[in-house]
This record gives C-alpha cells, structure tokens and sequence, in this order.
C-alpha cells in the first residue's frame, strides 16, 4: 500500500491531454504553445472537430505518457458539423465503431462537452479532472 | 466590424443555448432543434388545414359564410381556425430563428450553399401562402388584400398586367379570384414538401422532429393562444361598400403598410433587394482554401463507416476492381467535402485524411506536446 502511494502523483502532477475540437470553448488567449494557462500539466491538442478523434488518438496519448485524457467537443446537440461530438460521445461509451481498445484506462479518460464562452468552467472541469485522475492513479488503477 | 458583429451575435445565441441547457437539459433544448420547429408547425398547418378545407367553400358567396360557420358551428371550429393562424404566425418566427442561427454560427455556406437558397425559396413562398391564406376569408381586409396585391403585381414594367389578370383570374374579382387564391394557398403548401426535400439534400440524417416534451408544449401554447385570442373576420367583403376593416398581423401582412408608405415601385425594388441581399450574402465571406478528405487506395478496406459518419453526403462506396481483396473503395466527392474530419474519426485504418492535419500528425503532436510537459 505505501509502495502505490510513494508512486502516485499529486493532482499538481498529474500530466492531462486534451484532444479538443478547435469549435469548442475559445482557447485562444488560454493558450501557451500546447499548455493550458492557468492549470499545471494540461495540454490541449486541437483538431477540426470532436467527430475526427480516432481511439488510437487516445490510446497514443496514454502510451506517450500521459495520466489522463480528455475528449472535448461543442455542447451535445450543437456541432458545427452536425453529429462529431454525438459521435465521439458514443465512441468513447463503446457504442460506435471503431471502438477503444480495453487496454485504455477508460477511469482516467473524459468527454467533456463545452461551447465556446466556457472557458473558466472548462478549466475548471480540467482541474476536478486532475483530482480524479490523482484519485485513481492512488488506488493503482 | 461586421466579422465583430458576427461573432458577437453568435456568442449571444450560445449564451443562450448554455442557460437554457442548464434549465431544460440539452437533449431538450429548444435552440438545438431549430430547423425541426418551423417543421412541427407546418405539419400541425397541414392537419389544422385539412379540417377547416373540410366545411370551406371557395366562392364569393360562399367563402365568407362558411368560415363563420367553422367559426360558429362546428365544434370547436373557432380553436381549429385559431391554431392555423397561430401556428402560421410561429412558423415564420422559427423559421426566422433558424435563419439566423445558421447565419451566426456560419453554418450557411460552402457545404451548406443548397439548404440556404432553397431556405430562401421556402421564405417567398411561405410569404405567399400566407398572403393569399387571408384572401380565402373574404371580409374586408381580403377584399383590400386583393385590390392591393392586383395593383402591386400591375406595377410591374411590360408582364405586370398579365400577371395582376393571372392573380385576379378575370377581367374583374370574380369565383375564379377565389379559386386562384386557393390553389395559391394549398397548391404551394403540398410544393413546400418538393421544396423541403432539396431543403434536406446533402445533409444526412436531418434533424426534422422536436421530442415529444417539446412538441406538447408548443402545441399546448398555440392552443392556449387560440383560445384566449381566437381568429375572428371583419365584415364580410362587399363590392358597394368602401373597406376599412385591416387588422394587422406583422408576420404575413407586413408588406401592405410598406406599400401604403413607399408605393408599389420601391416595394417591388425592396423586396427584390432583400432576395438579392440574401441569395448574395454567403459571397461576402472568404471562403478557406478549399482541401477535402484524401482516400488512400491501398489502405481503404471498405467497411463503410466513413460513407456513413460523413454528415454532408460526400463520401459514396465505388465497387473496385483494381486487383484489391476488397470489393469497394470510399470516394470523396470533393466540393461536398466540409473539411471536418468526421471520417477520420470513423477510419481505423488511416485509410482517409484531411490533407492538411493528417491523423499521424495529430498523434506526433500530441507526443510532441506530452514529451515537452
């Protein structure tokens, strides 16, 4: 027991990746080269839309060593493309093809739904989710 | 300063969007079925239609009498003609909401170009519906509605006579005015479905449908609205008799005082403007350089996600007979192509790229990203 705790991180130290939709919340004055402002260890990866994460995307990022993922799109029912963020929710719930691997820590990855006025709820969000991912990597899972 | 417009207006929608999410859920906000709501109205039009064409009679002796026996006689008869007008009333209110959600949050153009000039055809014709809708019941405001209209149409250089004789049937307002304002009105609506369906070209899977929480309480609005305010006539037209009678409703009728005030020919000139104004405006905007998808023939499986997941229609399965174990290729048609990704997203293969941000780079960046952390 004292071995998983000497291991675990504290939620500070947590490293968070956040593939997130370019449409979602508005990061562009939140952004230092990848790092989130504000939040220590998150970094933030953009693409055209939620709809475009692949499973391997996520699977990569917890192989490159991060701690934990976050798949962010624009609010449900509002995507810029119509269904990428329905269809990225329902890849990360295991309902649409491809699937993620059972490899992937699926305790330690989040979909994170937020339009783009959100950016203190979503840094915010960010920070509860380091708590988790703390919580988790804590108890050795 | 209109790019600040733009983004400002669409911050104020999404604000809107947030605090209605946080009081009614987003699966059931109002704001995300945008285009679904002008259809739900339309469909309670059609219904509420069919039973007041049941007892109408399209005559200049009949029209006016047997709309006050809807009115009067026929149970509930009175709430039936009030929900027509009122779900007329919020259909073009929805209709323009939507317009100016997809205005605002830039979803108009490029891959959208067919639904925004077919939106604009549906606009001209809900506005005639409308219009010739108030002629059928022949009080005082139709009578003044066609003497109008006949002069507006007659406006017209060189085909303006032929066209107020066209809309007035006959040489004078006879049973043949009446007829014609009935096909106008019922012969353009059953053309509103033709025209729904280029509406929904290109766009797979529509959103047509409000949820049924949402569906019951519109519908529970409009029929409270009609039976507080029911619809009621003026006096019945009468050739011998001056007029006077015109209540107004803003959302169909709004091109009379415009006339009243301009005159026939700067109405003609600022109808024809607005038309103009919005079949121009997706040309006011740059649009990016164009790359769509990329197919990678050696790598494509065809399994099919990628044709289905494409929410613009531009990806088809071709069957292929290039020596592969495969028996169909997806193929990108390019100028449907928005540029999204959501094929990507659905390719285990890393069979279809965006050119410009490929799968491989977004994983290299986010082990770049990861290794500098």
């Amino acid at each position: 027991m004292s071995e998983t705790v000497e291991k675990s991180k504290t939620a500070k130290e947590t490293k968070i990746l956040v593939i997130a939709c370019e449409r979602s919340v508005n990061l562009e004055k939140d952004l230092d080269g990848r790092k989130l402002k504000g939040v220590e260890n998150a970094l933030v990866v953009q693409v055209p839309c939620s709809g475009m994460i692949q499973p391997r995307m996520i699977e990569a990022a917890f192989k490159d060593g991060a701690d934990g993922v976050i798949a962010m799109g624009c609010q449900i029912g509002d995507c810029h493309f119509r269904e990428g963020n329905k269809f990225c929710r329902e890849r990360l719930l295991g309902l649409r093809p491809p699937v993620i691997k059972k490899s992937v820590p699926k305790n330690r990855l989040k979909g994170l739904w937020m339009s783009e006025v959100q950016v203190d709820t979503f840094k915010k969000r960010v920070e509860e989710f380091k708590e988790h991912v703390a919580n988790e990597l804590a108890q050795g899972r | 300063m209109f790019t600040t417009l733009v983004r400002t207006g669409q911050k104020v929608i999404l604000r809107i969007e947030d605090l209605l999410n946080k009081i009614f859920t987003a699966e059931e906000n109002i704001l995300y079925y945008h285009g679904a709501l002008p259809n739900f109205f339309m469909w309670i039009l059609f219904l509420s239609g069919l039973l007041l064409f049941v007892y109408y009679i399209p005559t200049l002796e009949g029209a006016y009498q047997s709309v006050e026996y809807i009115t009067r006689k026929v149970p509930y008869g009175d709430m039936v003609r009030g929900i027509h007008r009122y779900a007329a009333d919020a259909m073009l209110l929805t209709v323009l909401l939507h317009a100016m959600r997809v205005y605002f949050t830039d979803r108009y153009r490029e891959y959208r170009i067919i639904a925004w000039y077919s939106g604009i055809a549906l606009s001209v014709m809900m506005s005639i519906i409308g219009i010739s809708g108030y002629i059928l019941v022949w009080d005082e405001r139709s009578y003044q509605i066609v003497l109008k209209m006949s002069e507006f149409l007659a406006a017209v250089p060189f085909i303006g006579q032929s066209m107020s004789h066209a809309f007035i049937n006959d040489d004078v307002i006879s049973n043949y005015t009446m007829s014609m304002a009935f096909f106008l009105h019922t012969g353009i609506s059953f053309s509103l479905l033709v025209m729904l369906w280029v509406h929904y070209m290109r766009i797979s899977r529509p959103v047509v449908n409000v949820t049924w929480s949402i569906g019951c309480l519109l519908g529970g609005l409009i029929l409270i609205i009609s039976g507080i305010l029911p619809a009621t006539s003026g006096p019945e037209a009468n050739f011998t008799v001056e007029p006077k009678y015109f209540d107004m409703d803003w959302f169909y009728l709004w091109i009379f005082p415009v006339m009243k005030i301009l005159g026939n020919g700067w109405t003609w000139l600022l109808v024809i403007a607005g038309i103009t104004f919005s079949v121009l405006l997706p040309n006011f905007v740059k649009s990016r350089d164009h790359e769509a998808a990329e197919v990678n023939k050696d790598k494509c499986v065809g399994c099919k996600l990628c044709s289905i997941d494409c929410p613009y229609e531009a990806i088809y399965m071709s069957p292929r007979n290039d020596g592969s174990r495969f028996k169909e290729i997806a193929v990108v048609i390019d100028d449907r192509c928005a540029e999204c990704g959501l094929c990507v997203g659905a390719c285990n293969f890393d069979a279809i790229e965006l050119p410009f941000y490929t799968s491989p780079t977004v994983m290299d960046d986010v082990r770049i990203a990861l290794q500098n952390a």
